[in-house]
């Protein structure tokens, strides 16, 4: 073995590279290896169509935390984010037009409810409180609720003073947030339908959960949680799509000293008496380290990466347990002209956000019940955005790309529908569909179309069974349960083996979160080894 | 008012507000102890959910729930309930599940014979059941002891919390470390991965998975559900299968004596005394209005309906403040449950339970039917979009099997079928329950047909309870029997409203003993014991 590193990184997605550039910026010498021609995993920009540039699977950004913005110094590195301004939603006869401009907002809910525009800011005010008070576990390392090191407490006594100091009705709130379903919790507040359906969308985006399952509340909180320039609640995309993100914190992670090889997929991590010393190449090529850090899900990690056998079999039946189920699908086009929607016509600032396809409650229920019994949604959710008109860098003068998110689109298919290989065009109809009835130009205004199945993201990107989160975000697997309960504190069984992706705490998202605490923990335990 | 209807002369030390079992056990331990109790109920009988009623001349049937398995054996030993004439019947079976295809899976109060029974089924899930069985118990075990204990006060820990903490820390521990992650992991689960973590059969895995979904609005793909699973048989003999416990005399017998207990403690019962007010002075709870205008003054008041009910209907909103009005007005009561009594003129046939002595055996079970994952989830689909289950979740319990004593007054071989039927959501989206009510009736019994054919042309009478019902006649808001529905954002400290789960409701001398509070609904007693601790432990403080 020729060269040897302090630490080589399995994926390049942005949780690597953070991981990397923090690593690198600490003197460690870091190699970060990335199986496809380009760097970023789920969070990369491909030219698909000639001229016509994706952001192919994940599409916003509003969680990438801002002190790894400010550590990595990003926007010298190229990141720019565009505010996205405002949510609509298209109804049959009307439309649910909520934007940043707060008094705006309120005038437009006062439309459909007194009330609920009363409520509106009373939430908001609410919603806010909670964020500020959720942070500080997204940085945390989860404590061993069955160990005995009274110290991995610490930062969670913390937070339990803070509980004490909020007021009787936001500590309420905050259990409710961590336990109820996001259409129950919002029902407290609202009662106008498009409303409720379209905010809690936002707690089902990559889960395989219903708007009405238990559980779901909690991710309303990250709409108020993003942090662009500091603005909360702001949602935003990347200039140049979100694999600018990637190629920022990479230009970050290269100028702290840390190597990147693409299409370098690694082959096998190699373990020598319980410990891991490198990696194996598919080109053959050893690479020894003295850790290796994975980046990828863990079902990948531990299944498909390590030598059968050489985990211990109560853990390895946890990690067979971990449960993915994707559940979402994407669709993108390139457009000669923008859709027109019936219920508000011309190409106005409506386009700017992010479309909602949320009419009601019981159309995101039905959209859900179809996928439990292993079908997609005939009429499905879908989360459009319209890059260009924020970024026209994206498509040729006067043409658009439109990306759309859609749910649900389950990975396990009932047999009798056969594979996605055989639903996958038709998936992509029922979207244009559902589009069309509230945009009917839909239909001529495309020139291509790319659907993205669950098993597309599996193939392509390597999201076991297409789940972007890489793992459910179920109660039973967050926090102190992720990804393996014992094993949330991104070391593995195996020493001088971490993980750094999104299967690890705080999960999923353009975060960014688990490559920095991952990194720092490492650094920890090294300093802690030179000392003894 | 007062004037008008009369003020009774003595003043009491307790009034409890409703007679179910709940408020009986409160009242009983507080008369015990020497306080002079006074039981309000609006209703002319006693008992609430736990009730005997006539459905047809000499046919005695449950009124709502019709075991009482989850009972808890400590408030049978100290309010000494044999002596005061309950007496409990346990079959050698536990549950009967028939399938479609005439198949049947028998969960037997004898774990070998349930596993000899299995392996026609699966081997492998024959095999898994054993640990199954084990790990239940443990987390149940554990779970017994939370629901025991009081939740600590999260504002001003105090010793004493700080002590029961750390008893819950023991026992915590006690589980072992696997037993301790596992618990951690899979409270907020839902019940279908739980039991397909362990089975692949799945009829084995709905049969169990029902104990997760019972009385709630959940399905078996809802997170939590198998919180409720592992509480229904927490502490009780129950295990996998559950326990299946019947009352002597129907579970009104469970109520009749509980109140022999409270009159032999002192205690007075009144039954058609409705409470339309809490009655404050300073801000204290100090007795009750009556809808007939008598008002009763008392130091304490003990509510053993539903929180929502108390907080909401009861208690002066000023006093309460708008905050805390809110939030209980919030509390989720989606009652989806119906049941439907038959007097039969004879024993169906189960296709499913085969001949001999143990198919007579297995109809002494709770009879369930629900014969995969995918069907009880569809049958909870339909209720939330406020329609009756297409092909519902049924529970048929037979009880005059075992206690003949139930049919004594009618023709020879007269049968009593009970039945629970889910999903009936309170929430109709068309037509109202006072119209559907025969539907009910009609879907539990078409639905029975196809595993017992010509049950139907047994029926001889017939009584359907609506969750519209449940709330009428029984005053449980949204016709939850549960009080509260029992999902995870309505759990331990957190039940029926964070910082209120001590049984002390926001009005001081006001407290809660119902199943609104932890550790929740079904027939256990336990919030009565729970409260009526907490309560005695104020009372000697104002006295000392």
């Amino acid at each position: 073995m020729a060269e040897r590193y302090d630490a080589v990184i399995i994926g390049g997605g942005h949780n690597g590279l953070v991981s990397a550039a923090y690593l690198a910026r600490a003197g460690l010498r870091t190699l970060v290896l990335e199986q496809r021609h380009v760097l970023g995993g789920a969070a990369v920009t491909e030219e698909v169509f000639p001229g016509f540039h994706f952001s192919v699977a994940s599409y916003v950004v509003s969680l990438l935390r801002p002190e790894i913005i400010r550590e990595l110094d990003l926007p010298r590195h190229g990141l720019d984010i565009l505010p996205l301004d405002g949510t609509f939603t298209p109804l049959p006869d009307d439309y649910l037009w909520r934007v940043n401009d707060h008094g705006r907002t309120i005038r437009e809910l006062r439309r459909w409810s007194l009330s609920d525009a009363e409520a509106y800011e009373e939430y908001g005010r609410l919603m806010v409180e909670m964020a500020r008070f959720i942070k500080p576990i997204l940085a945390m390392v989860p404590p061993d609720p069955t160990g005995l090191d009274i110290r991995q407490f610490a930062p969670l006594a913390g937070l339990a003073a803070a509980f004490r100091r909020l007021p009787d009705k936001q500590q309420a709130i905050f259990i409710q947030l961590m336990t109820m379903s996001a259409a129950d919790f919002l029902r407290q507040w609202f009662e106008t339908e498009p409303l409720i359906a379209t905010m809690a969308a936002s707690g089902i985006i990559g889960t395989f959960q219903g708007v009405q399952s238990p559980g779901t509340a909690y991710v309303l909180l990250h709409h108020y949680m993003g942090e662009i320039d500091g603005a909360f609640r702001a949602w935003g995309i990347p200039r140049g799509g979100t694999g600018a993100i990637s190629n920022a914190i990479g230009s970050a992670a290269r100028e702290a000293g840390a190597e990147i090889r693409l299409e370098a997929p690694v082959e096998r991590i190699l373990v020598r008496d319980g410990r891991a010393v490198g990696v194996v190449l598919a080109s053959g090529e050893e690479i020894s380290a003295a850790s290796v850090l994975s980046s990828v899900d863990v079902r990948r990690t531990f299944l498909g990466l390590l030598e059968p056998g050489t985990l211990e079999p109560g853990f390895e039946a946890e990690v067979r347990r971990f449960k993915f189920r994707g559940s979402s699908g994407k669709v993108n086009m390139a457009v000669d002209r923008l859709p027109d929607f019936r219920c508000l016509p011309g190409q106005g600032e409506h386009l700017r956000g992010a479309i909602s396809f949320s009419r009601s409650v019981d159309d995101m229920e039905r959209a859900y019940d179809d996928a439990k019994y292993g079908r997609w949604s005939r009429r499905p959710y879908i989360d459009m955005i319209i890059p260009t008109l924020v970024d026209p860098s994206m498509a040729p003068p006067g043409k658009h790309v439109i990306s759309c998110f859609v749910q649900y689109a389950p990975y396990h298919l009932d047999p009798s529908l056969g594979t996605w290989d055989d639903n996958r065009e038709a998936f992509g109809d029922a979207v244009i569909d559902r589009i069309a009835e509230d945009a009917p130009n839909i239909r001529e205004i495309i020139l291509h179309r790319q659907v993205l199945t669950p098993l597309d993201m599996e193939r392509t990107i390597g999201l076991t069974e297409g789940n972007i989160f890489q793992g459910e975000l179920s109660l039973e697997q967050l926090f102190f349960n992720r990804p393996v309960p014992g094993y949330a504190r991104f070391r593995t069984p195996i020493r001088d083996l971490w993980l750094c992706g999104s299967a690890t705490h705080p999960g999923g998202g353009i975060m960014g979160a688990n490559g920095r605490i991952a990194a720092m923990e490492l650094l920890r335990a090294r300093a802690g080894r030179k000392v003894a | 008012m007062a004037l008008l209807g009369g003020v009774t002369s003595r003043t009491w030390d307790a009034i409890v507000i409703g007679a179910g079992h709940n408020g009986l056990v409160a009242a009983a331990y507080l008369a015990k102890s020497g306080l002079r109790v006074l039981v309000l109920e609006r209703r002319a009988r006693i008992g609430g959910i736990a009730d005997t009623v006539e459905i047809a001349p000499g046919v005695m049937a449950p009124g709502i729930i019709p075991t009482v398995g989850r009972l808890r054996p400590s408030v049978v030993r100290e309010l000494d309930l044999r002596a005061h004439g309950l007496r409990l019947i346990a079959p050698d079976v536990r549950v009967f599940a028939p399938q479609p295809d005439g198949r049947a899976i028998t969960l037997w109060a004898d774990l070998d014979r349930t596993v000899d029974g299995l392996r026609s089924l699966s081997i492998r899930d024959a095999a898994a059941y054993m640990e199954f069985e084990r790990s239940v118990r443990s987390l149940g075990r554990f779970l017994a002891e939370l629901n025991a204990a009081t939740p600590p006060d999260i504002r001003a820990a105090r010793l004493s919390d700080a002590l029961a903490g750390l008893r819950l820390g023991r026992s915590f521990r006690g589980l072992g470390r696997a037993d301790a992650r596992a618990i951690l992991r899979v409270l907020p689960m839902a019940i279908a991965d739980f039991v397909a973590e362990s089975f692949e059969t799945d009829a084995l895995r709905a049969t169990l998975a029902t104990r997760g979904i019972q009385y709630t609005a959940m399905g078996p793909w809802s997170a939590g559900t198998t919180g409720v699973f592992l509480n229904d048989a927490a502490g009780n003999d129950g295990g996998a299968a559950g326990p299946t416990v019947y009352a002597k005399g129907g579970p009104g017998a469970l109520s009749a004596a509980l109140a022999r207990a409270v009159r032999a403690a002192g205690g007075e019962i009144r039954t058609d005394a409705e409470v339309i007010a809490i009655t404050t002075a300073a801000d204290r709870a100090n007795g009750v209005a009556l809808v007939s205008g008598e008002e009763i003054a008392a130091r304490i008041v003990v509510a053993a309906h539903d929180p929502k009910r108390v907080l909401t209907g009861l208690v002066d909103p000023v006093v309460l403040g708008p905050g805390l009005r809110w939030r209980a007005a919030n509390i989720r009561t989606p009652g989806t449950v119906a049941r439907i009594n038959l007097a039969l003129s004879g024993t169906p046939r189960f296709a499913a339970a085969g001949d001999g002595p143990d198919a007579a055996q297995r109809l002494r079970a709770r009879i369930v039917i629900a014969p995969g994952i995918d069907y009880l989830e569809r049958a909870f689909d339909a209720s939330k979009y406020g329609r009756l289950s297409e092909a519902p979740y049924l529970e048929a319990t037979m009880p005059s099997l075992v206690d003949p004593g139930l049919v004594a007054g009618a023709p020879a071989g007269t049968q009593v079928m009970s039945i629970h039927l889910q999903y009936a959501p309170y929430a109709l989206r068309e037509g109202s329950w006072d119209d559907r009510r025969d539907e009910l009736a009609e879907m539990a019994v078409r639905t029975l047909e196809a595993y017992a054919p010509g049950l139907g042309s047994l029926v001889t009478a017939r009584q359907v309870l609506t969750p519209l019902d449940l709330e009428r006649d029984h005053g449980l808001s949204g016709g939850h029997p549960y009080h509260a529905e029992p999902s995870l954002d309505s759990f331990f400290l957190w039940r029926p409203l964070l910082g209120h789960a001590r049984y002390r409701l926001p009005v001081d001398g006001l407290y809660l003993a119902g199943s609104g509070a932890h550790p929740g609904g079904g027939i256990t007693g336990q919030p009565g014991q729970n409260a009526a601790r907490e309560i005695l432990a104020d009372w000697r403080k104002r006295r000392s």
